[in-house]
């Protein structure tokens, strides 16, 4: 499934006016999601970044209800949302719960695994900026190990959790790792998540420049390099088929890294490490 | 109208299957559980057109029921003490976002030190949420309010918590009159009003400014007081229709000449009844007050009743700690530079502890005899 | 605010913040069109903010919405980042 570009749909359902800051990650996500979800689709948010910058007042930033939940619920009133749309006999709307790292994998966690393990008819989207923003830009379990935080400035002591593994061990539907670099990847995995009657799961790397020692211009730039160094894999589990949807390129991590004042204080042995694993993964290592 | 024997969880289930509630969404939760399983065997047999969510905790249960109500369904959960402990943090959002959601709440002590039987204490926790709530003397009261709560939820856009108690109700088995599906059905005109409307579409919850975050508080206000004018006629309606003996806001019991009032709500006022007969013919003048609104407080209405009285006995199941009963507070407040009127509550039947007629007797006595010191609780049984 | 204005349930007009928006108070460098011809669409679905969009007559960069990131200049050839205040020494 290739996307093209010049045919998306014009209209612009989320971005245009929403209250975040310049060249924020979590915005590109929604932008490029909902240009493949459209406008009969029902997004709630839990508290973070992106439910804060989708509204403010009387105002909306989103052409299609919004709903900004509280933090821990938000695949969970998704669930109700599709139960009411059901008895309605509604049946041709996308119902997404769209959250944060926190919202998702943390205080988050328990009402996504409970709507995951319940199949329902529901996109979650963890949109991964690896650390709570929102905050001011704490350590959480999707945060890297190393990485230096607002709370951690020796940096983080253990790795990140591993939810797309997690989340595929639920048995459901769709998994899919994404990045806002490669929007022609990403949409082409929300269509297929539109598409199933189950419970669907993407997680998408979405760099926040502030949290993550870069300059706004940079967001993308560094979004790429996690994937073509090998870190972030692009991936889907497609009812339990396993793809690599993206074979990169191997640049040298240390590109990614040093590109990163979070990662400041990483030495070069930390580095060969993270160098040796992606080359086992990949199969390079000798 | 047909009349069956049924425990009070059955009473709410039945009430909330009458309502025809669309979704449905719980975690189980002693002595809330028999009313859950009751629904979903509705479900299961065909008997209630219904969505359940079988929710991983009660904070998703109710968010799980939220995201129903939002999207234009009648929605309804059932839970108490600890469950809605869990679930207070989307207990006030509801009530802010104005969702005509009823829960059942088999009232229940809190822990620690644990424990699974009746008191207040859970929903008094609640007492700031938003939410009205109504109080039940008997398995008939679960039945009604369950139904008219809907109707009052809907209306106001505020949501109702039907509080009866674990066991001593949920559990305990009355001849209960059930009105007709086909009455119910026009008693509840199912009108509905999605925030979350794929037609219409809004930016729900958005991040408020000092500008605006008070005028939706004093609207949300507004509408809980606007409350205590709809509910009487709501149970006026109800009554007329079915044939049933529903109170308003409060109901008096021997009040007409009576200089000493005893004040409760929950299944205490059944007990309280026999008592005030029996002293009665003693010949005291005591009446009884049964507060069946808590939420928002009926303050006219109970001052009204007490007019004439100069002493008044407040039951409380419940303590607030370093302050008294709930109720009893609520009343000195609402009471404050009314004459001499002394009010002295009674804490009792904490944590499924006795509030038999002989309790309530020494609650009587024991608060004459504290005198006029108004900040002091007894406690009884103890 | 007149109490009655108010919608019932807390919430906001669809795109009312796009209609109000007022991006550029956080823009110091503005993207200007140096090249259309050598744009990659792809930068439409980079810009956070929506506000880049290609129509029959081309690209156009809607400054109401630009917050001047400094992305599609970036990731993009034929578009450049000038600074958005020109007085004496570009100081504002
Ligand atoms: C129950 C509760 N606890 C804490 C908070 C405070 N809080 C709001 S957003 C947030 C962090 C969100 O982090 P994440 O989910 O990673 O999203 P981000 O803001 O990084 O995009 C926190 C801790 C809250 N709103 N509710
Ligand atoms: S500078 Fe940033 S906000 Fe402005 S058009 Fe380019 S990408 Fe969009």
């Amino acid at each position: 499934m290739t996307i093209n570009v010049n045919s998306l749909p014009q209209v612009e359902l989320f971005g245009q006016g929403n209250v975040g800051c310049k060249g924020c990650g979590a915005a590109i996500a929604g932008r490029q999601a909902m240009k493949v979800l459209g406008e009969r689709t029902i997004i709630t948010i839990p508290a973070s970044c992106m439910a804060t910058l989708g509204g403010s007042n009387t105002r909306s930033a989103w052409r299609v209800p919004f709903y900004h939940t509280l933090f821990e619920c938000a695949p969970a009133v998704s669930s109700g949302i599709r139960a009411a749309l059901e008895i309605q006999g509604i049946k041709d709307v996308n119902v997404v719960s769209w959250g944060g790292d926190a919202g998702s994998a943390d205080i988050g966690f328990q009402s996504l695994t409970g709507a995951a393990e319940r199949q329902e008819n529901i996109i979650h989207v963890l949109y991964d900026n690896e650390m709570y923003m929102n905050t001011g830009g704490q350590t959480g379990s999707q945060t890297p190990i190393y990485a230096i935080t607002s709370n951690g400035s020796l940096g983080k002591k253990v790795r990140k959790k591993n939810m797309l593994a997690i989340m595929e061990a639920h048995g459901i539907d769709y998994v899919a790792s994404a990045n806002i670099a490669y929007p022609e990847d990403l949409m082409a995995k929300f269509q297929k998540a539109a598409a199933k009657k189950g419970f669907s799961y993407i997680h998408i790397l979405a760099p926040c420049h502030r949290g993550w020692g870069i300059k706004p211009e940079e967001t993308i730039e560094v979004a790429r390099k996690a994937t073509e160094c090998g870190l972030w894999e692009l991936f889907e589990v497609d009812e339990g088929k396993r793809t690599r949807t993206y074979e990169p390129k191997l640049i040298p991590v240390a590109d990614y890294f040093k590109a990163q004042g979070r990662f400041k204080n990483l030495t070069d042995e930390q580095i060969a490490e993270f160098q040796k694993f992606v080359d086992d993964y990949y199969g390079k290592g000798e | 109208m047909n009349k069956v024997l049924i425990t009070g969880s059955e009473a709410a289930a039945l009430g909330a299957k009458l309502a025809k509630i669309e979704v449905l969404s719980y975690y189980p939760i002693t002595p809330a559980f028999p009313a859950m399983e009751r629904l979903s065997k509705y479900i299961d047999d065909g008997e209630l057109n219904c969505k359940f969510i079988r929710a991983e905790s009660d904070h998703s249960a109710l968010a799980a029921v939220l995201g129903g109500s939002l999207a234009g369904a009648r929605s309804y959960t059932v839970t108490n003490s600890q469950g809605l402990l869990l679930m207070t943090e989307v207990v006030y959002h509801v009530a802010g976002l104005r969702q005509p959601i009823v829960m059942g709440v088999a009232n229940r002590a809190l822990s620690a030190p644990h424990s699974r039987f009746p008191e207040h204490g859970d929903v008094v926790s609640q007492s700031a949420s938003g939410w009205i709530q109504l109080f039940c003397e008997n398995n008939q009261d679960i039945l009604d309010n369950t139904i008219q709560a809907f109707r009052i939820a809907e209306e106001l856009r505020v949501p109702v918590m039907v509080n009866y108690e674990g066991y001593l109700q949920s559990h305990t088995l009355e001849e209960v009159f059930v009105p007709e599906q086909s009455k119910v059905d026009a008693f509840l005109p199912l009108k509905r009003q999605p925030a979350l409307d794929i037609n219409n579409p809004r930016g729900v919850n958005t991040v408020t400014s000092p500008d605006f975050y008070p005028y939706y508080k004093f609207n949300q206000n507004e509408a809980m007081l606007e409350s205590l004018n709809l509910i009487p006629k709501v149970a006026a309606e109800y009554n007329q229709e079915f044939g049933a003996n529903s109170c308003g806001l409060i109901e008096c019991y021997q009040m007409e000449d009576a200089e000493h009032a005893i004040v409760a709500m929950g299944s205490i006022v059944g007990t309280a009844r026999i008592l005030v007969d029996n002293l009665r013919k003693e010949g005291r003048k005591i009446g009884l007050i049964k507060v069946k609104v808590w939420r928002p407080f009926p303050v006219k209405a109970i001052l009204e009743a007490l007019q004439n009285v100069s002493f008044v006995t407040v039951l409380d199941k419940n303590i607030v700690f370093g302050v008294g009963g709930a109720l009893a507070t609520d009343l000195k407040a609402a009471a404050y530079g009314r004459g001499e009127m002394v009010i002295n509550g009674a804490i009792l039947g904490l944590g499924g502890g006795k509030c038999g007629v002989e309790e309530i007797n020494a609650a009587v006595m024991e608060t004459e005899s504290a005198g006029s010191d108004k900040n002091k609780s007894v406690w009884i049984g103890l | 605010m007149a109490l009655k204005q108010l919608p019932i349930v807390p919430s906001g007009d669809p795109g009312g913040l796009a209609e109000s928006a007022n991006a550029g108070v956080q823009r110091i460098n503005r993207p200007v069109i140096s090249d259309a011809t050598k744009i990659d669409p792809i930068v439409i679905l980079f810009c956070p903010d929506g506000a880049i969009s290609l129509d029959e007559s081309g690209f156009v960069i809607s400054y109401k919405f630009c917050k001047g990131c400094g992305i599609c200049a970036k990731e993009s050839e034929g578009i450049v980042m000038v600074p958005e205040y020109t007085g004496p020494k570009g100081i504002f």
